[in-house]
C-alpha cells in the first residue's frame, strides 16, 4: 500500500507540474476561467448589482465547468492516440492510476482556481460571501467530482480529438446557457429551464445558494446536492466501465 | 555471456485472430537465457501481434505462453517485474522530461530513480529538455532506457532502429550489445536483416502468421537455394565473354567483370583461375559472395511457406 501511495503522490507530482508547462491545460484551467472571471464580473456587477450575491459561485462553476470539460478530455484523447497509456502500461503503470492522476490533478488545479475567485470576488467585486464556509467546501467538492467524472468521460468515450471537442462545447454551452450561470434560470422560457434540470450546473447552483450562501432557492438544497451527486457517480461508474472495455481491446 | 539451454520464453501453438482474418496461426517457438531471439518477416507478418500477446497487451484465441515461468496474460503484476519492452511505436506525454519519466516508471517499481541509466544511455544532458524536443533517436534510447528500469530479465523490442540514422542505429545497437553481454534474454523484432545477422544469436522468420524457419543466421542462410557468387576482373578480359564452365554458371558482365553462381564454391574458383593462368592474365579483382541472409528472406517471402 505505501509503495501505491508513494508511486501515486510521485506521478500526481509529476502531473501537477506537466499540466502547469501545458500552454492549452493552463488555458482552460486557469486563464481563460479567470479571465472570464473578472472581465464577466465587471459587467454583471455594474449593470445588475443584485448579482454580487451570486457572482463567487456562478464564476466558480463556470471556471470549473470550462477546467474539467473542455480542458480535460483532450489530454486524455491524446494519451490514448499517441499510445501514450500503451507505454506507460508496458512499464509497469495501469491505465486506471493514469486516468486516476489525471483526475486528481485536475481536481487540485480547479481547486486553486476556485479559492481565487472566492478570495477575490468580494475583494474586486464586493461579492457576497459563503455564511457557511463548510457547505461551500462540500458543494465545491462535489461539484469538482461531478465535473472531472463528466470530463473523463467524455475523454474515454471520444474516438479522437475532434469528437472530444464535440462533445465537450455540447456539454459546456448549455451549461453556460442553461445552468443559471450567466442570468438566473428563472428569467429563460419555460421548455429551456426544463431543459436546464438536465445539467449539472442548475444543481450546483441551487445547492451552493441554499447550503453555502444562505439565498432563497427554487429547489430544494438536499435534492439538488443529491442529484449532483448521482450525475457525478453515474460518470464515474460509465468511465470505469468505458476503460475496461478499451482494455479488453 | 553465454546462452543457457533453460527456455525462457514458450509459446506453443499460439493463435490470434482479428475477426475473420488470422494473425497468428498456431506459432511455437523458444528463446534460451541470455539468447537474442530475432522475429523477421514482411509487414503483416504477425510479429508484432506475437510480441503483444507475450507482453501481456493482447488476448490470444489459443495456445500457451510462458515468460519466465509466468503466463503473461493472467499474471500481469509478476511480468512487469521481468520484462521490459521497446514498442514498435508508443510515445510519452509532451511535458514529460527524460528525469521524470526515469522517476516515474521507477516509482511504481518501488524503486529509486535510475539515473545511471540515463547516463548509460547519453540522456543526462537532455534532463532539462521535454520529450516534445528530444529527437527520434533520443526517444528511442529513452524508451530503452525505461524499458530497463525494473532489471528485466527479459527484453522485448519491436522495429527498435526504425527511423533512426546510421549514428542513431549504432548507438542502440551497441545498447542491445551491452545488454545481452550482461546476460538479458533478448526478443527482437525487426525488418532489417543486417541487423537480425549482427546481433541474433537466432532467428525465425514468420510469414503470414507462421513460422518458415529457425535457426542461426548463417544455419537460415545456408539452408537457401541460393547460389554462391564469383566476381572476377582480370588485366585482359580473358574470361570475358563469359561462358558456363563445368562447375560454374556464367551470369552476367558488369564492365571489365563478370560474375558467375556456384554451389561448389572451391572448385569453381579454381577453375576460373586455372584458365586465367592458361591465357597468361593477371587477377586483378576476385570477390566471392555468399548468398546473403536477405536473399534467404526475400526466397522464403517470394516463394511462399518452406521448412
Amino acid at each position: 500500500m505505501s509503495k501505491f501511495i508513494k508511486a501515486f503522490s510521485r506521478h500526481l507530482w509529476i502531473q501537477f507540474k506537466m499540466d502547469i508547462r501545458e500552454r492549452g491545460t493552463l488555458l482552460t484551467y486557469y486563464l481563460l476561467p479567470l479571465v472570464f472571471y473578472f472581465i464577466v464580473g465587471s459587467v454583471f456587477v455594474s449593470i445588475n448589482p443584485a448579482s454580487k450575491q451570486t457572482l463567487a459561485f456562478s464564476m466558480t462553476i463556470f471556471a470549473v465547468t470550462m477546467g474539467a470539460v473542455l480542458g480535460m478530455p483532450a489530454p486524455v484523447v491524446k494519451m490514448s492516440e499517441s499510445e501514450v497509456l500503451r507505454a506507460y502500461k508496458v512499464c509497469g503503470i495501469p491505465g486506471w492510476a493514469t486516468l486516476l492522476v489525471h483526475a486528481v490533478s485536475a481536481f487540485l488545479h480547479l481547486s486553486i482556481v476556485s479559492l481565487v475567485i472566492l478570495l477575490t470576488a468580494p475583494v474586486v467585486f464586493g461579492a457576497g460571501i459563503p455564511t457557511n464556509y463548510a457547505s461551500y467546501f462540500a458543494v465545491l467538492f462535489i461539484l469538482l467530482f461531478c465535473n472531472i467524472a463528466i470530463g473523463l468521460l467524455i475523454g474515454v468515450s471520444a474516438k479522437n480529438q475532434s469528437a472530444a471537442t464535440l462533445l465537450s462545447q455540447a456539454v459546456f454551452l448549455p451549461t453556460v446557457m442553461l445552468g443559471g450561470i450567466m442570468f438566473p434560470a428563472s428569467m429563460l422560457p419555460g421548455a429551456l429551464r426544463t431543459l436546464g434540470y438536465l445539467i449539472p450546473a442548475t444543481y450546483a447552483m441551487q445547492s451552493f445558494s441554499g447550503y453555502a450562501f444562505g439565498l432563497p432557492i427554487g429547489v430544494d438544497a438536499a435534492l439538488s446536492l443529491m442529484v449532483l451527486t448521482l450525475i457525478g457517480i453515474a460518470a464515474a461508474i460509465l468511465v470505469v466501465l468505458k476503460s475496461k472495455a478499451v482494455k479488453t481491446e | 555471456m553465454s546462452v543457457s539451454d533453460e527456455n525462457i520464453i514458450k509459446i506453443s501453438g499460439l493463435v490470434k485472430r482479428y475477426g475473420d482474418v488470422t494473425a497468428v496461426n498456431g506459432i511455437s517457438l523458444s528463446v534460451g537465457k541470455g539468447e537474442v531471439f530475432g522475429l523477421l518477416g514482411p509487414n503483416g507478418a504477425g510479429k508484432t501481434t506475437t510480441l503483444e500477446c507475450l507482453e501481456g497487451m493482447r488476448r490470444s484465441d489459443g495456445g500457451t505462453l510462458e515468460l519466465g515461468g509466468c503466463d503473461p496474460q493472467a499474471d500481469e503484476s509478476r511480468l512487469r517485474r521481468i520484462l521490459g519492452v521497446q514498442l514498435q511505436s508508443s510515445s510519452l506525454p509532451e511535458g514529460l522530461r527524460p528525469g521524470e519519466a526515469m522517476s516515474l516508471i521507477c516509482a511504481w517499481h518501488g524503486l529509486p530513480a535510475r539515473l545511471d541509466l540515463l547516463e548509460r544511455f547519453g540522456l543526462t544532458g537532455q534532463n532539462r529538455k521535454q520529450y516534445r524536443e528530444l529527437s527520434e533517436g533520443q526517444k528511442r534510447r529513452l524508451h530503452l532506457a525505461l524499458a530497463l528500469a525494473c532489471d528485466p530479465s527479459v527484453v522485448i523490442l519491436d522495429e527498435p532502429t526504425a527511423g533512426l540514422d546510421v549514428q542513431g542505429r549504432a548507438q542502440l545497437h551497441d545498447a542491445i550489445r551491452e545488454l545481452k553481454n550482461s546476460g538479458v534474454t533478448i526478443l527482437l523484432a525487426t525488418h532489417d536483416m543486417a541487423e537480425a545477422e549482427s546481433l541474433c544469436d537466432r532467428i525465425a522468420i514468420m510469414i503470414r502468421g507462421r513460422i518458415a524457419v529457425t535457426g542461426s543466421p548463417a544455419q537460415i542462410t545456408a539452408s537457401g537455394l541460393a547460389e554462391t557468387r564469383i566476381i572476377i576482373s582480370t588485366k585482359n578480359d580473358c574470361l570475358l565473354p563469359g561462358k558456363d564452365t563445368k562447375n560454374a554458371r556464367f551470369l552476367r558482365q558488369t564492365d571489365n567483370y563478370g560474375i558467375w553462381l556456384c554451389s561448389d564454391t572451391a572448385a569453381a574458383v579454381m577453375e576460373l583461375l586455372g584458365e586465367v593462368q592458361a591465357d597468361k592474365d593477371t587477377v586483378e579483382d576476385l570477390r566471392v559472395e555468399r548468398p546473403s541472409l536477405e536473399e534467404r528472406f526475400l526466397e522464403l517471402v517470394e516463394g511462399g511457406t518452406r521448412s
